[in-house]
């Protein structure tokens, strides 16, 4: 027994003494100095995914990763230049809209025959979640999740408005019935109806986006024609600048105050994503915060088809990785797809199909209220310059709200330099 | 044959300025024309960095894309403004170089300027044209109304608090250090403090406006104020340097002016006017033409502040450029802006070195 002791602590002085494989992970997602390595416990998408790898750092033995300071809105710019100069992080997080651009040059590892010797079941990754990864016919990495756009709601300001019927919020089928909710809202409230960062970031573009897809609409069309200076745009961005018109909502809040002004119980619905569920749940347990009532709704229909703007993130290496760092940075992988369920108190929705049948992501909070979300999901066609088109829309479209520049003439402008983006 | 064991004085010259010069080429010269070469490419930067192959030479294709377009006429009046202002220029420069009013170089140089205003803001696309990359001269306008408005800003504000500091006390020593204090700060830090400051929900302005009153302004996302707001937050990030240019300028001068003047009854700002001014004529040229130097690379405050929006309005050349080489990996197309930024700076260093010499 003496010896078997001996040896076990023998074995594990040699374990520990073995040099550790260090592997570099690149994330946005912002900073959480002390996320610890109870990945069960932490809250919001930076201290949670820190807790991953915290945990990942602690258990995988032989293995400690290096998390590099990246913020998040030069984060691609980095990674980018990073790739450009031969030092690209050993995993990294990023978009599934970014795998045209990054796979098709050749810059992430095709890890498909490598995934179930490093302990990731693919066949548990829903449809949806595979095709994010997928390009070419091959797998460039690990999904996370789909995040999509949601209607955060004051259930309060809304029951005040008479637009709560069965615990349930009302919320409008039509450009018209929106107008007429919102007028309904301000009558009763005195409040904004519906506040979104149109100023800065691009969620007024999520938004006009969903609204084209629900008029089976889109800003190009596969074979790299653009479409947007049509009866379907203008119908779609109208139907946000009738409530801007009417003073029934702000188009010069940004990111922060917009959510902000719902947190004050300023507004009636946010426009935001899913990773802020948790968020604003826990805000609306507090005392001191005006929203107390809190609901999470799918992005209506107000036009034929449902749709809102949806993506996913998920992890990838480096096509240059090799040997045990390759595998190292695998084990990270297989780490983080084993906490999906972690990662999915955010608020965003699980790409495995174990783990959305589990009782314990069916009983997240609010999780039950935007279950119709993960059918609606979509997104742009595929474009290696996702970034810039983007960027050209939210240009115009800030144009429209924040400048009065006419809505045609603004589609037509972003019709003509989405049109050039495409041809470069 | 002494001398054979002894440098002479131009190879000990050379000796002493090689480490610089090795530097200088290594980090200096050779990446401007490497930036020219690349600018002469079709050249992606994630795609030559996998194939250093996937790079095609074009020409000056890249500055066509980005500086001309389709069917671009010249007319003058096109922008009635700035042409009928240049021309205005133009007549002033001659009749006052007539006159003796003007030394030559000022003429030169206010001719050159109104010939410029005359002839670049003549071209725009004819009928049926437009311009290959709409974004560009509208980014090099706000580039230029920044510098025109940032410069002047610094310039007289670091002036002002120079002369009203400019005493030897220990307050004044400890005002000094304060005032200089911003200057150390990064400009994430700045830009930081100014977006709290500017939010129409915390911030100090709203609050203040709100106490009088007045409804919060949308410092950041209104497209009459997002300039103005990256402007006062680059001048009082950069009043320390230029304060104390100008406090070594002032300490120049002599006291006997002064008191001859306070002899005559000049004090205070008949002082300030009739002597401080024109004893301080060349830190002032010095201090303008380093600031429009340095503020035509002005990229922090708008990518941190406003990320150029609302609509471009304060989309400025260093991020246009950034944007292109590192968002959309054209790196051909950026580095043409780039070297034509250089242009554009290279032609003040110019006027400042001409400057030098000319009073020196």
């Amino acid at each position: 027994m003496k010896y078997v002791l001996l040896g076990a602590a023998m074995a594990a002085g040699v374990a520990t003494m073995a040099p550790a494989q260090e592997i570099t992970l690149g994330r946005f997602f912002g900073a959480c100095e002390d996320a610890g390595t109870d990945t069960t416990t932490s809250d919001g998408e930076a201290c949670i995914i820190q807790s991953i790898i915290n945990a990942a750092d602690a258990e995988l033995d032989g293995i400690s990763i290096n998390t590099l300071p990246t913020d998040w809105g030069n984060y691609y710019d980095q990674v980018k230049a990073a790739y450009a100069g031969g030092t690209p992080p050993d995993v990294h997080v990023m978009h599934r809209h970014r795998v045209p651009e990054f796979a098709g040059l050749g810059a992430l590892a095709e890890i498909s025959g490598e995934l179930e010797g490093a302990g990731i079941d693919a066949s548990d990754w829903s449809p949806a979640a595979l095709d994010a990864v997928s390009y070419n016919g091959g797998i460039y990495g690990v999904p996370m999740d789909f995040h999509a756009n949601l209607w955060h709601v004051n259930m309060d300001l809304m029951e005040e408005a008479g637009l709560v019927m069965d615990g349930k919020p009302v919320l409008p089928t039509s450009p018209d019935e929106l107008l007429a909710h919102a007028q309904q809202f301000k009558d009763a409230t005195g409040q904004d109806y519906l506040a979104a960062d149109f100023a800065q970031f691009p969620i007024g573009v999520r938004v006009v986006l969903a609204l084209m897809w629900q008029q089976d609409a889109n800003i190009f069309t596969d074979d790299g024609t653009a479409t947007i200076n049509n009866e379907a745009g203008q119908n779609a961005v109208t139907a946000i600048t009738q409530l801007f018109d009417a003073g029934l909502a702000n188009p010069q809040l940004n990111y922060a105050d917009s959510q902000q002004a719902f947190l004050n119980g300023e507004a009636g619905i946010l426009v935001n994503g899913t990773w802020v569920v948790d968020f604003y749940t826990a805000e609306a347990a507090k005392e001191e915060v005006g929203l107390d009532n809190y609901y999470v709704a799918d992005f209506p229909t107000l036009f034929e088809t449902g749709a809102t703007w949806a993506d996913s993130h998920m992890w990838a290496i480096p096509s240059s990785l090799e040997g045990e760092q390759r595998a190292a940075a695998l084990k990270v992988l297989a780490f983080i797809n084993d906490h999906n369920i972690d990662w999915a108190r955010t608020g965003h929705m699980s790409v495995r199909t174990s783990v959305v049948e589990s009782a314990e992501y069916q009983a997240l909070p609010h999780r039950d209220e935007y279950t119709g979300t993960a059918a609606i999901a979509r997104d742009t066609p595929p474009s290696a310059r996702y970034g810039a088109i983007q960027d050209v829309l939210n240009r115009e479209l800030q144009a429209i709200w924040l400048t009065d520049k006419p809505v045609e003439t603004a589609l037509a402008d972003a019709e003509i330099e989405v049109q050039d983006l495409l041809d470069r | 044959m002494a001398s054979r064991s002894r440098l002479s004085q131009a190879q000990a010259a050379w000796l002493l300025l090689t480490p610089f010069l090795a530097t200088y080429a290594l980090f200096l010269v050779y990446p401007f024309f490497r930036g020219v070469w690349i600018s002469l490419h079709d050249w992606n930067l994630l795609a030559v960095a996998f194939n250093p192959d996937a790079k095609e030479f074009v020409g000056t294709r890249n500055y066509e894309r980005v500086m001309w377009g389709k069917d671009i006429t010249w007319s003058l009046f096109n922008a009635p403004i700035l042409q009928t202002l240049g021309l205005v220029g133009l007549v002033l420069s001659v009749f006052l170089r007539r006159m003796n009013r003007l030394s030559r170089f000022n003429a030169i140089a206010l001719g050159i300027v109104s010939v410029l205003l005359v002839f670049l803001p003549g071209f725009h696309p004819g009928e049926g044209g437009r311009w290959y990359d709409r974004r560009f001269w509208p980014t090099v306008g706000n580039t230029l109304v920044f510098v025109a408005f940032a410069v002047p800003g610094v310039t007289i504000s670091a002036l002002l608090l120079a002369a009203a500091l400019n005493r030897e006390t220990r307050a004044m020593g400890a005002l000094r250090t304060l005032f200089f204090l911003s200057q150390v700060l990064s400009v994430t830090v700045v830009t930081l403090i100014w977006q709290i400051m500017f939010s129409p929900r915390q911030g100090l302005i709203a609050n203040i406006t709100e106490t009088l009153g007045g409804t919060p302004i949308n410092w950041l996302t209104d497209q009459q104020f997002a300039m103005a707001a990256i402007v006062i937050a680059t001048v009082w990030w950069s009043l320390g340097i230029a304060m104390i240019l100008f406090l070594a300028g002032l300490q120049d001068i002599s006291k006997d002016i002064y008191e001859a003047a306070a002899l005559d009854n000049a004090r205070g700002w008949k002082a300030f006017w009739f002597i401080t001014l024109p004893n301080l004529t060349r830190t002032i040229s010095v201090v303008v033409i380093l600031q429009i130097i340095l503020h035509f690379q002005v990229f922090g405050q708008a990518h941190l502040m406003t990320q150029g929006g609302p609509n471009d309005s304060t989309q400025v050349l260093v991020r246009y450029i950034y944007q292109t080489g590192f968002r959309d990996s054209e790196l051909g197309r950026a580095s043409a802006m780039a070297v034509f930024l250089f242009l554009i700076m290279g032609s003040f260093s110019i006027i400042q070195f001409v400057i030098g010499r000319e009073k020196g």
